[in-house]
């Protein structure tokens, strides 16, 4: 049996059960254009009528697209009724397709799944032969949003009665996601709110740093982690009502005097028997690395599973699961910031001391964490708390041996210092829930602090004020570059080729022909400037061969657009996308006009150049 | 270890990293889901699975226990898999086993064109227009069921009483179809269209532009410099609002809709998505007026699914005619049969050449 249907045979089963207009979801562009082709090798041809119907659309498309007049698809698509819409072609040949389906010209549309949400047209019967997408270099399921979003452009309203999804095997399919995802509801939605400089420089330009928390807190991210804070505030309430049923004691806060009561009374007996102890600035730290606090250690950070006594020495010792996902002993002296960050850690009596959760969490939280994050100063008591006979004299300042609470504190301590502890761990979380957000926003204020785009007061320099008007990915790069006099002098095709570098975050493989030397250099010192800066900003890709492209673009006027695409492997509507991308970002250049004329001026010149042939023809 | 622990940390694998343990091990690992993946690498032979476990443990330090998505996390992506663990495994159960399974005449039957008739509203389509005049909408029906029908609707009203109107898409693609389509309902001059390098008619009362243009001219009206009239905007639609969640973009449709002017109402219009009722009660939250919902997964034309067969063979899919919603589901007695025949016959070593 073959491993999947042959498109030709397909399409006469659809046929035959009156099941065309079809959109035949595949998984690649190349599987698209191959069934496509394995028309001309099967004949199945439609009758002439169709043919000319058309052909007279075609004519009509291309009057208003000239680009698409020489398209190599277009014979198979008059001869067989079928046509190929993905990524890989021009818009303009996909506007062309779309047109042809909506006048009911097509028996079948060949796309990738991938690019589901650029198919806006609708069919009678939706094929799909795959549960699984390809992502990044790993294999996904299909979510049930997304299965839904394919199948419901089967059957169109007011021209079929039903519509249909026909599902036929292939190498990459399983029936059970595909059943779940045509019967199961869909999926709910999570924010994605990220802070960038271009939003902190935006915000400070039109409101005062009072303002901006409660801008932030508008938004569906804070909306949610309030959700999240409601669940912990609802356990919260719960923790303290239970603290409460413990009613008065003769001191006030009867659960820390105990604790340092019991805890002095243990370091006696611990001094008695051991001569060594911890230096002050060690003991003055260990009371913060509980369970859950994130520490750094040398340059990396990690987070406390447990704090415990090595056997011989008695030194202090810690349990921690660092960002690589290991976990590992330290002593407390090899700590060198605590950090203003405690986590919520279920702690577990064995290795790795923590519930499976936790350390989920734990390692999350650690791959999420920004290069920098806000220290906790600590204060260590130059009398040093630890000297024993500190302690026998501690012990005679404590009244609880003689107090009349004393057996019912015994007798509760244990079970309401667990209660005390979960209380603020509790309190802190929800702290740090409601102020995620506010932090966020502060590490990237420090960072253009730093590079001199806003004042210590958090107003605009006036690098910032034109900064601001940089609003689009790698911006912190772009500003940099521009403050360097990076682009000073250069031309405009070089200006659009390194742009186009920047913009491209494809690494879809691609090659190019004819590089040119000046366009090395230049991208030679990008690169160093974007690795100098790789600690605040992710580096663009800054592929060669991208730049070069776009570079030629420009550099040759007269160059007609088959002739670029034809030196480069790059699918034809990657490049458009390239050169469109690459527009947005020149004319975001051009909109600084008014600061920096003269590189304002080469962006149009590049604009200028750009916009010929297939990039005129649509807005 | 025993099998059953080993079932359990494979259980607590993510999909992509099944893959990753199954890779040279199971052939056509690629087609499985999860629960198949994990029943296909229990039963591998007691020295592959030595090896297997090896490679396990070290997928596990490398990735201790699944990694969730950090919710607000930079560099990942919103992995949905909810359903995962939930799923019935295959075959799976059928939750009313009384009824015989349809045939596939019955399947087939009454596939055609209907006669085609005056355009009267749907009762959800006339409520959202209606409501638009006093409130912030969001529409989250299934994909197809008209939607554009309503915004063509509240275009026209906005219009009428002398409003601006700006509708953004996520892809330019999408734009230019919109502006087809809106030129030929409202006539070319009233529309006009903003990209990153080019304004077209942007004197024009409908405006089409990428929710990022709107989110830049929101950001330079918030500074008072702007060239537009957002004083005169009525009506901001944004069609395919799920965008909300993308990794990389959803972030400009919250700042579209936190900086929204006051005085302009909000159309969302979204595909099906599991929580519209969330996303209402944001938008309600943070806007002077309350944010209604208009919400159903009923499909405007019957949906049907079937199987076909690599030799050419259709089958119904399901064995009911109609695609059951969050009851479970039962594959058809025959399209079991059809694909375990394909299975066997492509996932057998024989097969492989
Ligand atoms: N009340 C109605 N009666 C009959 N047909 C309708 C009605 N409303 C809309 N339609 C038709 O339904 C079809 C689909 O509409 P539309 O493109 O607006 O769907 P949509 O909800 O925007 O889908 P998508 O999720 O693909 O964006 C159109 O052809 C439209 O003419
Ligand atoms: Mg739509």
């Amino acid at each position: 049996m073959p491993p999947a249907i042959h498109p030709v045979d397909l399409l006469r089963v659809l046929r035959h059960q009156r099941l065309t207009p079809a959109i035949v979801f595949l998984t690649s562009r190349r599987a698209c254009d191959e069934a496509i082709g394995s028309f001309e090798h099967r004949q199945l041809p439609i009758p002439p009528t169709r043919s000319s119907a058309i052909t007279d659309v075609l004519d009509h498309m291309i009057a208003e697209y000239p680009s698409i007049a020489d398209h190599p698809l277009i014979p198979t698509v008059q001869r067989y009724g079928v046509a190929a819409h993905h990524a890989g072609h021009l818009p303009s040949w996909k506007i062309a397709v779309e047109e042809l389906m909506r006048q009911g010209c097509l028996d079948a549309v060949f796309a990738t799944t991938t690019l589901a949400a650029g198919v806006d047209f609708p069919a009678r019967t939706v094929v799909i032969t795959q549960s699984s997408v390809r992502k990044d270099r790993d294999i996904v399921e299909l979510t049930v949003n997304e299965i839904q979003q394919l199948a419901g452009r089967g059957g169109r309203r007011g021209k079929d009665y039903v519509g249909f999804v026909v599902v036929t095997p292939s190498p990459y399919i399983d029936l059970g996601p595909i059943a779940n995802g045509l019967t199961n509801h869909p999926e709910p939605i999570d924010s994605q709110f990220v802070v960038s400089y271009p939003m902190v420089l935006n915000l400070l330009k039109a409101h005062s740093i009072d303002h901006i928390q409660p801008i932030l807190e508008k938004s569906f991210a804070q909306f949610q982690l309030n959700q999240r804070t409601d669940a912990y505030e609802t356990k919260l309430d719960d923790v303290e009502a239970q603290l409460e049923t413990y009613g008065q004691r003769e001191c006030a806060d009867w659960i820390a005097q105990w604790q340092s009561f019991s805890l002095a009374k243990k370091r006696r007996s611990h001094h008695r028997r051991k001569t060594q102890h911890d230096p002050p600035e060690i003991s003055a730290q260990l009371a913060f690395l509980t369970p859950g606090r994130a520490v750094e250690l040398s340059k990396d950070y990690a987070i406390v599973l447990r704090q415990y006594r090595s056997r011989g020495q008695g030194a202090p010792m810690l349990t921690v699961i660092r960002s690589s996902g290991r976990i590992v002993e330290y002593p407390a002296s090899a700590v060198t910031a605590v950090i203003d960050e405690v986590i919520d850690v279920t702690e577990a009596r064995r290795f790795p001391w923590c519930t499976p959760q936790s350390l989920e969490h734990a390692v999350t939280t650690l791959e999420q964490f920004p290069a920098r994050l806000r220290r906790l100063p600590i204060r260590v008591d130059p009398n040093g708390a630890d000297n024993p006979i500190l302690t026998e004299t501690l012990m005679d300042e404590f009244p609880c041996p003689t107090c009349p609470s004393r057996p019912a504190c015994q007798k509760d301590h244990p079970q309401a210092l667990k209660l005390r502890q979960e209380e603020h761990r509790l309190t802190k979380t929800i702290h740090a829930l409601r102020t995620e957000l506010w932090h966020r926003f502060q590490q990237h204020i420090e960072v253009l602090q730093k590079f001199g785009y806003l004042t210590p007061a958090c107003q605009l320099t006036s690098e910032g004020d034109w900064a601001r008007l940089i609003r689009i990915n790698h911006s912190l790069l772009i500003t940099e570059l521009i403050r360097m006099g990076a682009f000073e002098g250069i031309s405009a095709s070089l200006l659009a080729g390194v742009l186009a570098s920047i913009a491209h975050d494809d690494d879809r493989p691609a090659s190019f022909a004819g590089r040119q030397q000046a366009l090395i250099s230049t991208l030679g010192q990008v690169r160093k400037i974007a690795h100098s800066l790789s600690a605040y900003e992710e580096p663009p890709l800054l592929r060669l061969d991208v730049a070069a492209i776009v570079d030629r673009w420009i550099a040759e006027p007269t160059l007609p657009w088959s002739e670029l695409i034809h030196a480069t492997t790059m699918a034809e509507g990657d490049i458009y996308r390239l050169l469109a991308r690459t527009l947005e970002y020149l004319s975001q250049l051009h909109g600084l006009r008014s600061t920096h004329p003269g590189l304002a001026d080469i962006a149009r010149d590049a604009m200028d150049l750009m916009r010929r042939d297939v990039l005129q023809e649509l807005p | 270890m025993t099998n059953d622990t080993l079932a359990n940390q494979l259980a607590g694998l993510s999909v992509r990293l099944l893959h990753r343990l199954a890779k040279n091990r199971v052939p056509r690992h690629f087609r499985m889901g999860k629960n198949r993946l994990i029943q296909t690498l229990l039963s591998l032979s007691p020295e592959q699975q030595a090896d297997l476990e090896t490679h396990l443990s070290s997928l596990l330090q490398a990735h201790p226990r699944v990694p969730q998505p950090p919710k607000h996390g930079k560099g990942d992506k919103p992995k949905h898999e909810p359903n995962v663990v939930s799923r019935p495994a295959l075959p799976p159960q059928p939750s009313v086993p009384a009824k015989p399974a349809i045939s596939l005449q019955a399947l087939l039957e009454g596939i055609g064109v209907p006669p085609p008739q005056s355009f009267k509203p749907d009762d959800w389509q006339q409520e959202a227009i209606d409501r638009l005049t006093t409130n912030d909408v969001i529409l989250s029906v299934p994909t197809g069921s008209g939607k554009t029908y309503v915004a063509i609707e509240a275009m026209r009203r906005a219009i009428k009483a002398d409003r601006m109107v700006i509708y953004t898409s996520p892809l330019k693609a999408l734009s230019n179809t919109k502006l087809t389509e809106f030129s030929q309902t409202f006539g070319a001059d009233q529309v006009g269209i903003l990209t990153g390098d080019r304004r077209d008619n942007p004197q024009a009362p409908i405006l089409i532009m990428t929710t990022e243009i709107l989110r830049n001219l929101l950001y330079d009206a918030a500074s008072g410099e702007i060239d537009m009239r957002l004083d005169t905007l009525g009506l901001i639609i944004l069609d395919e609002s799920q965008f909300l969640a993308d990794r990389e973009r959803g972030v400009v449709w919250e700042e579209t809709i936190i900086f929204c002017p006051a005085q302009a109402r909000l159309l969302l219009l979204s595909a099906s998505i599991g929580n519209p009722d969330e996303i209402a009660a944001w938008i309600s939250s943070i806007r002077s007026e309350s944010c209604h919902l208009i919400q159903h997964r009923n499909r405007s034309v019957l949906l049907r699914a079937a199987y076909l067969d690599p030799g050419g063979k259709l089958a119904p899919f399901f064995r009911t005619r109609d695609i059951a919603r969050g009851r479970g589901f039962a594959l058809h007695p025959e399209t079991k049969r059809l694909f375990a025949n394909y299975e066997e016959q492509t996932l057998s070593p024989r097969s492989k050449r």
